[in-house]
């Protein structure tokens, strides 16, 4: 078994650190809508819900990173990388072990030796956020709990190997192309178009084991922030609030799973948070960030403005417990362009009950690209 | 003419598809899923739901506890009665239709990435009501996924005899939550045009892949032929008659093994009792048989005789499969024709891929180890079968079982041997020149020079089949 060497995971500790304040500040509703590190972000683009949540922060920095990781490819190991442009390329990822995958596209990480897998870091750093247990920090995290899965009964579909990465279209400023990595219980997708970030989403987490345990000297607890602000906004909740909010149904799993694209309900469900007080909206928007925040933080911080701007057009629901730690417990934050699920669910490999989440976008999902 | 075509058809793509082994891909989920599995018997049909217990608890509601089957007995009624309400079929027209529930029972399953549990299955019958098509109607199924939206119910046909479904099994559909809609999409179910024709074609196709699945059946006819082109070479010296004769002999040997097995293939699916277990093992020692003649014959001249007994056996094998389908009287007639004429051409297409090698090999000094390796082989494997089938489970009846992937890879092989050798002939020949006149064999058939020239060179040994008067 092939394992992500150390340095891949150097700047854990440093990130955790440097970001608290800013999880912080948005817990306490004081919520950033001007990027403070940005190379020249569009706010412009997020005053209306059908405008892209596009940004050109990152132009340039992401091309560069994937040229600089490319060079380090033996010309076989290129060719596994560079894959077409298509949406059914885009559409190739999954949320399940290997063995059970819709044929991820790609180049396997088992196929990257010490010096490469480093570059591959380097350049998942530059499309990632800082902030501690999102962005560069989760992707390690969830590496780590799956190599524990695989070190604790699993088989070798499971472990950090069995990660892809794939490059859709050519990197560059010009044109549309999308950055892929993924493997069980786990999908980056960022599209560019012309230099921009035009979609960060589909994004999925999910995590066996749930809650804190150790792998590699390295103790992990990833999806932990996403499940303590969504419970956040449950518990912030009245009777009555929570009455609006829950929903008929048993939820087991996702709806918007991998595989069923572009099929947003037309009807939104739950509580409207316009229709919320000011402090419970900023716990709406703390809990989107857990997610928006997995992007590079110039990129979050347009996106999260966007959802901002949506915020009182948003529903939340939920249904099951609102603790969001019992099988069957399941909340969705459903906006004119975010939707966001985090359903529990019983342990596959490992006794206990482990999330699947998932983060889309309705107008921006795969850069857009429908067909 | 045109169906005839049209047969001829369907039998070519069947005898491509059996042979490259087509398989459909699986699809993964880890939530454990429902089954609905309709089976289709001309004016009404049952369906075989199986229904995780976990789910079907959390959905209606009613205290199964861990699922064992003392708590089923004790709740029965009760979950019967909830699947009813949730199962109602309607015909197009809007008639609905009549279903009954029975024969809840608990049972242990496993999906891919699911790890087992429990699951209840039941067994559904579904009436049409007068005067409806039984072939086109809305399932009206929602158990479990009325409740839990994130459940998927997988619905497919099997046995249905005039639809063309045998022994397989035919996705019609998934029940599940429509995202856009929030609805549960009703499922239409269409099983398409019915006819005696279809599930004719269908017994043709079932017969192919029984020969081509059955490893035993396959061995069988192999070990049967390997001595066959030995009786063409003992032949040889009567001159050009002998492929006549080969051929007759072949033909009424593979005609009297079918005569054989249709007449205890129409006993046996008409109830004659046909106990397994015998009869697997005389299969087995029909091989062993087959083997030993083809090392030293013990029944050469007979082999017409002997084929039609051993037939006698094979076709108690097969009628199990007939009896299983629930077949009326004109059904089971066509399906006895066709499920028969699918075992003769898979027959037929052994014997034209295997033969022809054969026939070129048995003329060198590589046939005789050819044949006793192989024969050797299929011996060991009908041992092991043998003792498989009286209740001794051993290494060699796994390993022959799981030989059946490996017969094309042999066919190609033996035909590369038989083109090499064919060339290496081909060339001596334009070597050496025109024939010398002290030839001891008449030569007028090309490939038997090899064996000439080997016969010229004491040094090493030369197959010769005996003379059937010889025995």
């Amino acid at each position: 078994m092939h394992t992500i060497p150390a340095i891949f995971r150097s700047k854990r500790v440093l990130t955790r650190v440097a970001s608290t304040a800013v999880l912080g500040m948005l817990l306490t509703g004081c919520t950033t809508t001007t990027p403070t590190t940005s190379t020249g972000s569009t706010p412009s683009a997020t005053a209306t819900s059908t405008a892209a949540a596009t940004t050109t922060a990152n132009a340039g920095t992401v091309v560069a990173a994937t040229e600089a990781f490319t060079a380090t490819l033996t010309s076989d190991q290129l060719a596994s990388l560079s894959q077409e442009y298509t949406l059914e390329n885009a559409e190739a990822w999954s949320n399940l072990p290997q063995a059970m995958s819709r044929n991820r596209v790609g180049l396997q990480l088992s196929e990257l030796d010490d010096s490469q897998l480093t570059a591959l870091g380097t350049l998942l750093q530059a499309v990632t956020g800082t902030t501690a247990g999102e962005g560069y920090d989760e992707i390690q995290q969830l590496l780590n709990a799956d190599d524990y899965i695989a070190d604790n009964g699993g088989s070798s579909d499971y472990g950090s190997g069995n990660y892809f990465i794939a490059f859709l279209g050519t990197p560059s400023d010009a044109g549309t192309w999308e950055l892929q990595f993924g493997g069980h219980h786990f999908a980056v997708a960022n599209t560019y178009t012309d230099g921009v970030l035009a979609g960060a989403t589909p994004s999925f987490r999910g995590v066996e084991p749930f809650g804190t345990f150790e792998q590699d000297g390295e103790t992990n607890a990833p999806l932990e922030s996403e499940q303590v602000a969504l419970a956040a906004v449950l518990a912030s909740l009245s009777t009555d609030q929570l009455a609006s909010a829950e929903l008929d149904s048993v939820y087991q799993d996702l709806v918007l799973t991998p595989g069923n694209d572009w099929a947003f309900p037309t009807a939104s469900e739950g509580v409207q948070v316009g229709s919320l007080s000011a402090d419970q909206k900023a716990l709406v928007l703390a809990a989107i960030a857990t997610y928006v925040n997995d992007i590079n933080d110039a990129d979050a911080a347009t996106i999260l403005a966007k959802y901002e701007s949506e915020l009182d057009e948003t529903y939340v629901s939920y249904s099951g417990g609102t603790s969001l730690t019992e099988q069957d417990d399941y909340i969705r934050i459903d906006g004119p362009s975010v939707w966001i699920e985090f359903s529990m669910q019983r342990g596959i490999v490992l006794s206990g009950n482990h999330p699947h989440s998932v983060w889309r976008d309705s107008i921006t999902d795969y850069g857009g690209t429908q067909q | 003419m045109k169906k005839l075509a049209v047969a001829a058809l369907t039998v070519l793509v069947g005898v491509a598809a059996l042979i490259l082994g087509v398989a459909a891909p699986a699809s993964a989920h880890v939530l454990p899923t429902s089954t609905v599995v309709l089976e289709v018997h001309g004016d009404d049909l049952d369906a075989q739901l199986r229904i995780p217990v976990t789910d079907l608890v959390s959905a209606s509601g009613i205290g199964l506890g861990d699922g064992t089957a003392a708590e089923l007995a004790a709740h029965d009624d009760e979950v019967a009665a909830y699947i009813a309400r949730h199962f109602e079929p309607e015909s197009e027209t809007g008639g609905a239709w009549t279903v009954s529930v029975d024969n809840l029972a608990i049972t242990t399953a496993e999906e891919s990435g699911t790890s087992e549990y429990q699951a209840i299955t039941a067994a559904a019958h579904l009436v049409p009501p007068d005067g409806a098509d039984p072939r086109v109607f809305d399932l009206g199924y929602d158990v479990v996924v009325h409740r839990i939206v994130t459940h998927a119910v997988l619905v497919s046909v099997r046995n249905d005899w005039s639809g063309g479904v045998v022994e397989s099994a035919r996705g019609l559909g998934t029940i599940r939550l429509d995202t856009v809609t929030g609805e549960i999409a009703p499922l239409a179910v269409d099983l398409g045009d019915a006819s005696a024709w279809t599930g004719f074609t269908s017994m043709v196709s079932l017969g192919i892949s029984h020969i081509r699945e059955g490893v035993d059946h396959q061995l069988f006819l192999l070990t049967l032929l390997l001595p066959a082109p030995l009786l063409v070479a003992a032949g040889r010296w009567a001159g050009p008659t002998v492929p006549r004769t080969a051929v007759t002999r072949i033909a009424s040997i593979t005609v009297a093994f079918t005569i054989g097995h249709s007449v205890t293939l129409a006993l046996g699916a008409l109830g004659l009792p046909a106990p397994q277990q015998l009869v697997e093992v005389l299969i087995a020692v029909s091989i062993l048989l087959a083997a030993v003649h083809a090392i030293r014959p013990i029944f050469a001249g007979r082999e017409v005789v002997v084929a039609a007994g051993f037939g006698l056996v094979h076709g108690l094998a097969f009628s199990a499969t007939l009896a299983g389908l629930h077949l009326s009287g004109g059904q089971f007639v066509l399906s006895l024709f066709g499920f028969n004429l699918g075992i003769e051409l898979m027959q037929l297409v052994v014997v034209a891929l295997v033969l022809p090698p054969l026939i070129v090999l048995a003329r060198t000094w590589a046939y005789r180890p050819l044949r006793l390796v192989a024969a050797g082989a299929t011996g060991v494997a009908a041992i092991g079968w043998l003792a498989q089938r009286v209740g001794f489970g051993n290494p060699i009846a796994s390993a022959a079982d799981g030989i059946e992937g490996v017969s094309l890879y042999l066919v190609v092989m033996l035909w590369i041997a038989a083109l090499i050798v064919f060339g290496l002939d081909q060339h001596w020949r334009f070597l050496k020149g025109p024939l010398s006149p002290d030839a001891r064999f008449s030569t007028r058939h090309p490939v038997s020079l090899g064996i000439e020239r080997l016969e010229q060179n004491p040094g090493q040994p030369v197959e010769r089949a005996p003379h059937p008067s010889n025995v």
